[in-house]
């Protein structure tokens, strides 16, 4: 229909053209054209981009989503999620650049779910000092996270046995980092917590749990964390990784304050690796990582202070925080590939287990489950995956995230 | 072809008979044209716009704009020439260039002095870190820096399809590639920059070394840059690979019809100007007021050959648009099984300069841009002959010397590409030159003798084992037909003698040539030539090309 009122147009236009020239007798083609010309000037118009188009315009060129959503400075709105599981949350943030001869900015917000999940945040960062090798920060927060899952501590938990609790905690602390070379990065911090458990309403975990399996569930001390870690980051691109690797290790020192009866030490082990194939058109990603923690003699670990395994994170075919101990190992594995520019494909593989024991970290008795998924965005990053997983012992779960896995 | 297609013809046929058949006459006493006077009218009041790159991949990705129709381009003279215009300059297709034209291109000068000119701003689009700096009589020039991990990739692009746009005729902005010493570097006082948070602010000299960290740095501590002057004029944004410009009067040619614009898709192709897209094209406002024109310029060339202007180009550059369903449906149903041939090429390491580049797996037919073009869709047998014809013009030589205008530092960087663009020029050469009936420059001198060239055997992409049938004719123009009786001669090579029964009291004559090839069954299509009467002979007017059906696009 389309292509016959073209044609249409064009035939018209040019019998036009021909009847224009015909009755005004031309001739030079110089005259017959400079008719056409002539003709067309009477009927002069600006170009009018349609509504679509102006609107993309003022995207790109006003960067509106930026201006409204991420703005360099003043008051804008604080959209997405606040930790995983809380569910949708907004609120209002706020933005001050260019302090102290332009090199800090402090920023802000506040933001709510309709889970009923918020929290409150602040931060001066010193992003660029020393020639942009150093960065430093000074930070604050507040939260209060409800409703979240608990299925009992240990590999072996049951998925039926489940309650949940809520923790409002309060972070004060500084950290920095040291970049001598663009893909060497030296990380410290300390920050002090404040954490505050709720467990004793009906289906929480008082409810449903002996308290004497669950560490920490009725006193809850301040703490001091101690952190310093190195990075080692040869992921290129670093958003949407085709080849390199990231090898990270983390020190973490948790000091109970108040009576060290739950100080622990951590160290995470972090290593990815990115195998390309055909060109970086197809990518083996690989992922592990391990977490132990060593409680200080006589001390234990608190449970709101475990790693967690399950979720869309890491294994995709369980619910969130379904497995948490002292003790984690977690090895992923993806082929992806390019289905076209903006869209890869992806077949994964989850595989972790938890364990009070850091010499049960073994290959034995992992949880696994395997997927198929989408990611969307661009060679430099993944704004949107779509995910089902599969294979896991408790059903499939399907996954929506912003951002990549791992 | 479907009954639509073929109605299209019709109506079209249909309204250039109409055309013919009334007062108008077929050749007009000026025909050919060598000029198409597109600033006759006043454009001064046209108004600036801006593009989308979403919406425009958007719009050429799905929507599919523009004109589809099966006909000749519509601003061709009657010899099938693009007449010269604000589009479009004849420089290599009407004479024989230099070298050092060639490799002059658009610049009026040598290299400037820049040094000392002063930094006015940054640059406001464009992923490419820049900045502008300004001469003692306030032109402004801009400076984009090469890729840290690619010096020289970017700049030598830039200025070696700029040098080879020019020469086809083509409006293009002056460019250098320069080596930019940091220690020179002077900010003017007022000088402004719009910083990561959005906001315009004083530039500074840490703005000028950020710049520069993410510029190619030489070993002599230089930056490899390309300074591009501005264009004369008030810019007023893009043009579109389709329609016209409603604002302005002496737009009248679609343009997803116009010749040059159709025919760009052969040296897009030849030189992987994937990014050849209307955002990257520019229009500006000349003349003074009351007597004002637009002129139309072909606009960044640091993505052409192996460049992605700040990486290497991608390997599907070239070989698939950014969305194309059919590949991309077999990848995914296939889990990656699939493998797209074009992922398999292997390219030349040797030089970071080069990018990804190469001229063994190139196939001009198969060529693609970033996303559908509608001038690019529309372009037919005869406009890709007009094209190749142009390309077939630069001799060896005169690829070695633009691409010596690029001062490649490392070894083997500048014989890669020129062996490359020779290999990909025979290709286009061999697709295109020799898939019409290449019969061209034809002449009749005043004893009757008619000369031609067959083009693609001249080039030697075809042997010269051509027959040619010529059919002569009287021509009547009021009526835009053959007169008389019409007379049949043969030859084996491009000249004959036209019957003197044919010529003899004609105002105009005809010969419709028809060449036999082993090789070319296609070249069985007649080319016809017209000629005219003159007091020193016979001018050639027309040339009509019988496009079989199998060579139309």
């Amino acid at each position: 229909m389309r292509q016959g009122l073209r044609t249409l147009w064009l035939a018209a236009t040019l019998a036009m053209f021909a009847s224009v020239a015909d009755a005004q007798d031309a001739e030079t083609r110089a005259d017959v054209l400079r008719r056409e010309r002539e003709e067309k000037s009477k009927s002069l118009a600006p170009p009018a981009p349609n509504r679509m188009e102006r609107a993309l315009l003022d995207l790109e060129s006003g960067r509106l989503f930026e201006r409204i959503l991420n703005p360099a400075e003043g008051i804008y709105p604080r959209i997405g999620n606040i930790t995983t599981g809380s569910g949708f949350s907004f609120g209002p943030g706020y933005r001050h650049a260019g302090l102290f001869g332009e090199r800090a900015a402090f920023s802000t917000f506040a933001a709510a779910s309709f889970s009923k999940y918020w929290m409150l945040d602040a931060r001066l960062q010193f992003p660029e000092l020393a020639s942009r090798r150093v960065s430093a920060e000074v930070h604050a927060q507040r939260y209060d996270f409800p409703e979240e899952d608990f299925f009992a501590i240990g590999p072996e938990s049951s998925r039926d046995m489940f309650a949940t609790y809520g923790i409002t905690n309060t972070v004060v602390g500084v950290s920095g980092a040291y970049r001598p070379m663009s893909n060497l990065t030296f990380t410290g911090g300390i920050d002090r917590l404040s954490p505050d458990v709720n467990a004793s309403e009906p289906g929480e975990i008082l409810s449903v749990f002996d308290p004497a399996l669950v560490p920490g569930v009725f006193v809850q001390p301040r703490f001091f964390t101690y952190e310093g870690g190195v990075d080692f980051n040869s992921r290129q691109p670093r958003g949407n990784p085709r080849s390199g690797g990231r090898y990270g290790i983390v020190f973490q020192r948790f000091a109970d304050i108040e009576d060290h009866r739950y100080s622990f030490n951590r160290v995470e082990v972090d290593l990815q690796q990115y195998v390309p194939l055909l060109r970086d058109r197809r990518v083996l990603a690989l992922h592990g990582l391990v977490s132990v923690s060593d409680a200080d003699a006589g001390a234990e670990v608190p449970f709101y202070l475990q790693r967690t395994l399950g979720g869309p994170d890491d294994l995709r075919g369980f619910r969130r925080f379904r497995f948490r101990d002292r003790n984690l190992l977690l090895l992923q594995a993806e082929y992806r590939w390019e289905i076209f520019t903006a869209v890869d494909g992806a077949l994964f593989y989850d595989a972790g287990k938890v364990a009070s024991r850091s010499e049960d970290l073994s290959l034995r008795d992992l949880e696994t489950d395997y997927g198929i998924g989408f990611r969307f965005g661009t060679m430099n990053g993944i704004f949107l995956r779509i995910e089902g997983a599969f294979g896991s012992r408790e059903g499939k779960h399907f996954v929506m995230r912003f951002g990549h896995v791992f | 072809m479907s009954f639509r297609n073929l109605l299209a013809i019709g109506l079209v046929c249909g309204a250039l008979t109409m055309a013919g058949r009334g007062a108008s006459p077929s050749y007009f006493p000026d025909d050919p044209i060598q000029v198409d006077d597109d600033s006759a009218l006043d454009a001064g009041q046209a108004v600036s716009i801006s593009g989308s790159n979403a919406y425009d991949f958007a719009e050429h990705t799905f929507l599919k704009p523009g004109d589809t129709s099966d006909i000749r381009a519509v601003n061709v003279n009657t010899i099938d020439e693009v007449p010269d215009s604000t589009w479009f300059t004849n420089r290599i297709g009407r004479r024989d260039l230099s070298i050092e034209e060639l490799v002059r291109g658009p610049n009026t000068g040598p290299t400037p002095s820049f040094s000392d000119w002063p930094v006015v701003e940054g640059k406001s689009s464009g992923i490419t870190p820049g900045y502008r700096i300004v001469d003692p009589t306030g032109r402004l020039y801009q400076l984009k820096f090469d890729p840290p991990a690619n010096p020289e990739m970017a700049s030598g692009a830039e200025v070696i399809g700029a040098a080879i746009y020019h020469a086809l005729g083509y409006n293009v902005v002056q460019g250098w590639a320069v080596d930019v010493d940091p220690a020179r570097i002077t900010i003017a006082p007022a000088a402004t920059i719009v910083d990561m948070r959005g906001r315009k602010r004083q530039m500074t000299r840490e703005d000028i070394d950020h710049i520069l960290e993410r510029g190619a740095r030489l070993p002599n501590g230089k930056y490899r840059a390309t300074l591009s002057r501005f264009a004369d004029g008030k810019p007023l944004g893009y043009f579109k690979y389709y329609g016209t410009r409603p604002d302005d009067p002496n737009d009248i040619h679609p343009h997803e019809h116009r010749r040059e614009l159709r025919g760009n898709r052969v040296f897009a192709a030849w030189l992987n100007h994937d990014d050849s897209r209307g955002l990257n094209s520019l229009d500006m406002l000349e003349g003074e007021p009351g007597r004002q024109s637009i002129r139309h310029y072909m606009f960044d060339f640091g993505s052409i050959m192996g460049s992605g202007s700040t990486v290497p180009q991608v390997p599907r550059a070239g070989n698939e648009y950014i969305l194309e369903w059919t590949p991309a449906l077999k990848t995914l149903a296939t889990f990656g099984l699939y493998v797209r041939p074009w992922i398999l090429v292997n390219y030349w390491e040797g030089a970071k300069s080069v990018g990804r580049f190469e001229g063994d797996f190139f196939d001009p037919i198969a060529w693609r841009p970033e996303y559908p073009n509608p001038a690019f869709d529309n372009m037919r047998a005869d406009d890709a002959f007009w094209a190749a014809r142009l390309v077939s013009r630069f001799s060896n030589d005169a690829i070695r010397a633009i691409v010596g205008k690029a001062q490649y530092g490392e070894p083997g960087a500048a014989d890669h590409i020129t062996t490359t663009l020779i290999k990909r020029r025979d290709k286009v050469l061999r697709s295109w030159l020799t898939a019409i009936n290449p019969l061209v420059d034809a002449r009749l001198d005043a004893s009757g003798v008619l000369t031609f060239e067959n083009v693609a055997v001249a080039s030697g992409v075809a042997t010269p084992k051509a027959a040619y049938t010529f059919t002569w004719s009287a021509f009547d123009n009021t009526a835009g037909s053959t007169a008389g009786r019409r007379e049949e001669t043969r030859a084996t090579e491009p000249r004959t003698t036209a019957p003197s029964a044919i010529l003899e009291g004609a105002r105009f004559v005809r010969v419709a040539v028809r060449t036999a090839h082993p090789d070319h069954p296609t070249w069985d299509a007649p080319v016809t030539f017209t000629f005219r009467r003159t007091d020193n002979g016979w001018q050639a007017v027309g040339i009509d090309r019988m496009l079989a059906a199998s060579v139309i696009r």
